[in-house]
């Protein structure tokens, strides 16, 4: 990447140059640098300053009488004032003999004043620089820092861009964060939902479901605290069980869910990585085998029962080189063998001779008709629809791959979203039915369902194609018009609630007797798990090939303390559900203000990227916090890493704040 | 103005966004609407981008014209009439897929005319892309003419029943073979997957009778190593080679590479039987090897067939007491997650509800495999043992017993 420019002393204080420089240069993103810098001395300004500031504070005033010598001994001889200045220490009554204050203290008064008054002229044409303002600077830049500026800008402008980047394409959450595990028998209609909740998606739900008339939540979830943000939920079915991978940052942990419908998970194992994990995948064949790759370039074959065994670890990308450490892993039609993925292809290895067993499987390049610059973005293992098909997703198009024929694509649709797809699940059609392939996007909330048919295994043999054109299905924010009007400004808080980015995307196909119905669950970054049924249509003569998918009303729906909105006759039920979600929403914005406290919006704008003070949670009222705490502290002192929490009743349990 | 075209250009992309929006909600009228909006908006094709303009108008105008119940055949072809016109480069690309929807609704002459047009269709310099196009097109319109072909013969053969010649016919199908042939053979020689053509390149060739002809095009088309490696290719051969009666040892050398590239294909049942018939030691030690690696993938999970040839196999080399090493060698790759794989309890279960011949074959295997008090064994011959008329269970556990002493030494 672009290291940051040399910083000139003006570039500091007058931040009219940077960004005319910015503007008339090749520079990328025109990131507000100098801007940001600020935010950074006023956000921490312990870190900024840390051992001159209080040094300092007996020689600056910053009050607005004269400086005079005071004649009684004991008393404050200046007046504390309230600091506006940035950094600087407020001036404290000083006891010390009063020539030698007036000697070392100078007033700067005029100097925060003349500060203050650049920052309203910001933005105006007529800018004059202020020669005190770049006299002080010149004077001090080079001893008031505590960590010399030229590093600290650099280490800011590295965290602006990860942080611009991840504004523009955010990869951490690849494959989504929500989970469905089908329970019990064949036909019980039940299950479990898998996803994160809490303020920082730190606390992983297991959510029991009933499918009947709507999906409904039975019971409160079964919640575990972790010691991260949950970025993804992987989970796969072996022999009756689930099991449920989980990806924060730095830890991924597995858990156990038994088939019975009501038996609680278990946590299994975790391990920590000293790179950021990037994937987590479960085995569909053996019981607690996982697939885990880190940014490292390193991809990991993790059994509960033996541990991890590196398969790979190339820090270059494979078929030509991109910047990108992001990599991925998926299981195929043989146990031992994984497919491993960065953005450039696939190849897949055997994980009993990784170095010398490996093929091709999948090149961005000619022999798929790629275009240019297209790049992986999500690779799908199909086995649920055909044991050696794979999906390979790229912000440009989607692609069929067959296990037996590498590098030519059995089936290709440009799918034309708006964002990459960072999500995707299949659906198996039965045989003769279409296979169901839903794609999502994470920041547009696109939502595109396509069918296709394919070669049965060991069948006659006939080509891959799409059955019908390919469905757009309802975003969450979609459902905004079909809810009861509310005043404005609660519309609009609303408004933001329902268009956070989605996180996650689940998928089942519930029958009912004769009524066929595909349910697709999606969690958004609030925490809220919505959901919308698409029952089947027969299909219409002019279309006799494929079925006929037809999206129902809208009816998002969460599992606990998630919305409701009204379909088009919703239950009692639902609407109370609705309601309490509602009410939850309103009165936690509220909570906040009268604390003092501005919340963080709803997404990370680049003008805001910095000032902490707005990212710091609302202090959790009391008690409940205080424990979780505790109970935190203690878990990671004990040196393990997950704990399961289970709060003792409350009598009035205190406001959950909402997720931003 | 610069404002000016940038609002331009912004209410185009808002219109083209709106197109993509109502096709994905299959609202075609609409669509269709934008559609004729989206055209006036445009005045020449400058972009450079990997998509241009002219090309999207197409895809979108031929997708909801498809969809459109209103809309006729003709008005579809005087839509793509005029998309030919549109762009140059695109001539070939609208014309195959033009024949395509015609041969979708039936219209094969048409498609064929159309076709034929395009192939004599010449602009500028010929390009690399431009000319892989046209051997496309000339090699459907081959194909259209094998079709022709196919059903000539079909008529000569009714006549020839019927005892009766017709000497037009003849010539003409003799025609449409000379046609075809000359089109197929040219695109098979370019590197791709070329299944469709190839076939019925074979199926031509073969009618003649020039065998010695269709086997190098079919062995081109396995072996040389510039066409991707498809495993149809070698499936072409095996079936063809078969057909002509081959000897034994030609089909399993073709079989042994179908093995390699895909250890997985349904042929590898048939490729185990002839391997198990020779008389060669090694090659029915690669029998064995053959189907282990076949049920080692999760489509074979439920294959009796295949249980089936490996409780055989495994059973014979028991019996016999010798080559109990060549079990061991496959077991040893397999054992740390063979029994999870295969040989759990809830497997044991399901395949006995389902498949009950299944979880015999496989309770076998497991039981030579795993020892006796292997938990798919222990719960498959109990329940076979529970009734009295099941007695295949009864000498399976006895057939276990007996030999209980091979799993230690091929575990050892």
């Amino acid at each position: 990447g672009c290291w940051a420019p040399p910083l000139a002393p003006q570039d500091i204080l007058c931040r009219g140059t940077l960004r005319r420089k910015l503007r008339s240069g090749k520079a990328g993103a025109a990131l507000d640098f100098t801007k940001q810098l600020g935010h950074f001395f006023v956000d921490h300004p312990e870190d900024a300053f840390g051992s001159l500031g209080p040094l300092l504070h007996k020689n600056f005033y910053l009050g607005n009488a004269a400086l005079r010598v005071s004649v009684f001994v004991g008393l404050p001889a200046l007046h504390p004032t309230p600091s506006a200045a940035a950094g600087i220490a407020n001036v404290r009554p000083i006891c010390s003999p009063q020539r030698q204050a007036r000697d070392t203290t100078i007033r700067m008064t005029s100097l925060v004043e003349e500060i203050n008054r650049l920052e309203a002229r910001h933005g105006c044409p007529r800018q004059r620089f202020a020669p005190r303002v770049r006299w002080f600077s010149h004077l001090c830049r080079d001893w008031l820092f505590e960590v010399p500026l030229g590093l600290l800008a650099g280490c800011v402008h590295d965290e602006l861009e990860r942080r611009w980047a991840g504004l523009l394409f955010d990869d951490s959450g690849t494959a989504g964060a929500l989970a469905w595990l089908p329970t019990g028998d064949a036909g019980a209609h039940t299950g479990c939902l898998v996803y994160p909740a809490g303020p920082a998606m730190n606390q992983l739900c297991f959510q029991d479901v009933v499918l009947g008339e709507m999906p409904r939540a039975r019971g409160s979830p079964a919640q575990f605290d972790l010691n991260g943000r949950i970025r993804q939920v992987a989970a796969a079915q072996v022999d009756g069980e689930g099991f449920v991978g989980v990806r924060s940052d730095y830890h991924c942990g597995v858990w156990r869910v038994p088939g019975r419908p009501g038996a609680p998970p278990t946590a299994l194992q975790v391990i920590r990585t000293d790179v950021p994990a990037c994937c987590l995948t479960a085995s569909p064949h053996l019981p607690g085998e996982l697939a885990v790759c880190t940014e490292s370039g390193a991809v990991y074959l993790w059994s509960v029962e033996t541990g991890l065994q590196q398969l790979r670890r190339e820090a270059q990308t494979m078929f030509f080189r991109d910047h990108s450490p992001w990599r991925w892993s998926e299981f195929t039609a043989h146990p031992r063998v994984l497919s491993c993925a960065d953005r450039t292809g696939l190849q897949c290895l055997d994980a009993r001779a990784p170095e010398r067993c490996h093929f091709d499987f999948f090149k961005v390049g000619e022999e798929a008709g790629c275009q240019q610059g297209e790049r992986v973005v999500l690779p799908m293992y199909l086995g649920r629809a055909h044991p050696s098909q794979h999906l390979v997703a790229t912000q440009f198009a989607v692609y069929v791959m067959d296990e037996r024929l590498p590098l030519v694509p059995v089936l290709k649709w440009a799918h034309m979203m708006k964002a990459p797809p960072l999500f995707a699940q299949v659906v198996p059609g039965g045989p003769g039915r279409s296979h169901k392939v839903l794609l999502g996007a994470s920041h547009t909330q696109e939502l595109l369902l396509l069918q296709y048919t394919g070669e049965r295994w060991g069948g006659s043999g006939s080509a891959c194609q799409l059955a019908g054109p390919p469905q757009k299905l309802h975003s969450i924010s979609s459902c905004l018009q079909h809810l009861p009007a509310q005043l404005p400004h609660r519309h609009r808080l609303l408004q933001q609630r329902l268009g956070v980015p989605a996180t996650g995307l689940a998928a089942e196909l519930h029958a009912q007797g004769q009524r066929e119905s595909l349910l697709v669950f999606q969690l958004s970054e609030a925490g809220d798990v919505f959901y919308q049924s698409l029952t089947h249509e027969v299909a219409q003569p002019e279309a006799p090939d494929g079925e006929d998918e037809d999206a129902a009303a809208p009816s998002p729906s969460a599992p606990c303390a998630s919305p409701r909105p009204a379909p088009a006759v919703p239950s009692v039920a639902a609407v109370l559900r609705y309601r309490r979600w509602l009410r939850a929403l309103f009165r936690d914005r509220q909570v906040p203000s009268r604390h003092g406290g501005a919340r963080a919006p709803p997404t990370i704008s680049q003008r805001r990227l910095f000032t902490s003070k707005d990212l710091v949670p609302a202090a959790g009222p009391g008690e409940l916090h205080a424990r979780a705490r505790q109970q935190l502290l203690r878990t990671m002192r004990q040196g393990g890493l997950i704990g399961r929490w289970a709060p003792a009743p409350e009598p009035q349990p205190p406001p959950q704040p909402v997720q931003p | 103005s610069h404002k000016h075209k940038l609002d331009f250009r912004k209410s185009k992309d808002l219109c083209l966004s709106y197109i993509q929006d109502a096709m994905l909600q299959k609202q075609w009228k609409r669509a269709a609407e934008f559609l004729t909006f989206y055209i006036e908006s445009l005045e020449k094709d400058f972009s450079t981008e990997y998509m241009g303009p002219s090309e999207m108008i197409w895809r979108m105008g031929t997708e909801i014209l498809c969809h459109c119940s209103q809309s006729n055949m003709k008005e579809f072809n005087s839509f793509i009439e005029q998309m030919k016109t549109l762009g140059v480069k695109r001539y070939l690309k609208v014309c195959l897929e033009h024949a395509f929807h015609l041969l979708c609704n039936g219209r094969t002459d048409e498609a064929y005319q159309s076709l034929s047009l395009a192939e004599s269709w010449r602009f500028g310099e010929q390009t690399t892309a431009q000319d892989k196009e046209l051997k496309l097109i000339q090699a459907y319109r081959g194909l259209l003419d094998y079709y022709n072909w196919s059903k000539q013969k079909q008529v000569l053969l009714e006549y020839e029943k019927d005892g009766f010649e017709d000497l037009s016919v003849e010539q003409e199908m003799h025609n449409s073979f000379r046609k075809a042939a000359v089109s197929l053979k040219e695109i098979i020689q370019i590197p791709g997957v070329w299944d469709l053509f190839v076939q019925c390149y074979v199926d031509l060739l073969e009618f003649y009778g020039d065998h010695e002809e269709a086997r190098q095009v079919l062995s081109e088309y396995a072996y040389n190593s510039k066409f991707p490696a498809n495993p149809n290719a070698h499936v072409y051969l095996y079936q063809f080679l078969k057909r002509h009666g081959e000897p034994k040892k030609s089909l399993i050398s073709v079989l042994k590479i179908l093995h390699d590239i895909v250890p997985c294909h349904e042929l590898m049942i048939d490729f185990h039987a002839m391997l198990q018939k020779s008389k060669k030691r090694k090659k029915r030690r690669l029998g064995l090897e053959v189907i282990f690696a076949a049920l080692d993938y999760a489509g074979w999970k439920e294959n009796v067939k295949a249980w089936n040839c490996l409780a055989r196999q495994v059973k014979q080399i028991i019996i016999s007491e010798k080559h109990l090493e060549w079990i061991k060698q496959e077991w040893n790759s397999r054992k740390d997650w063979w029994p999870a794989f295969h040989f759990s309890r809830y497997l044991a279960k399901r395949n006995w509800q389902e498949n009950e011949s299944l979880a015999y074959e496989k309770a076998l295997v497991a039981g030579i495999l795993l020892g006796k008090d292997c938990k798919y064994f222990k719960y498959v011959s109990h329940q076979g043992c529970k009734d009295q008329k099941k007695k295949k269970f009864r000498t399976l556990k006895k057939f276990v017993n007996k030999h209980s002493s091979v799993y230690l030494k091929i575990s050892g």
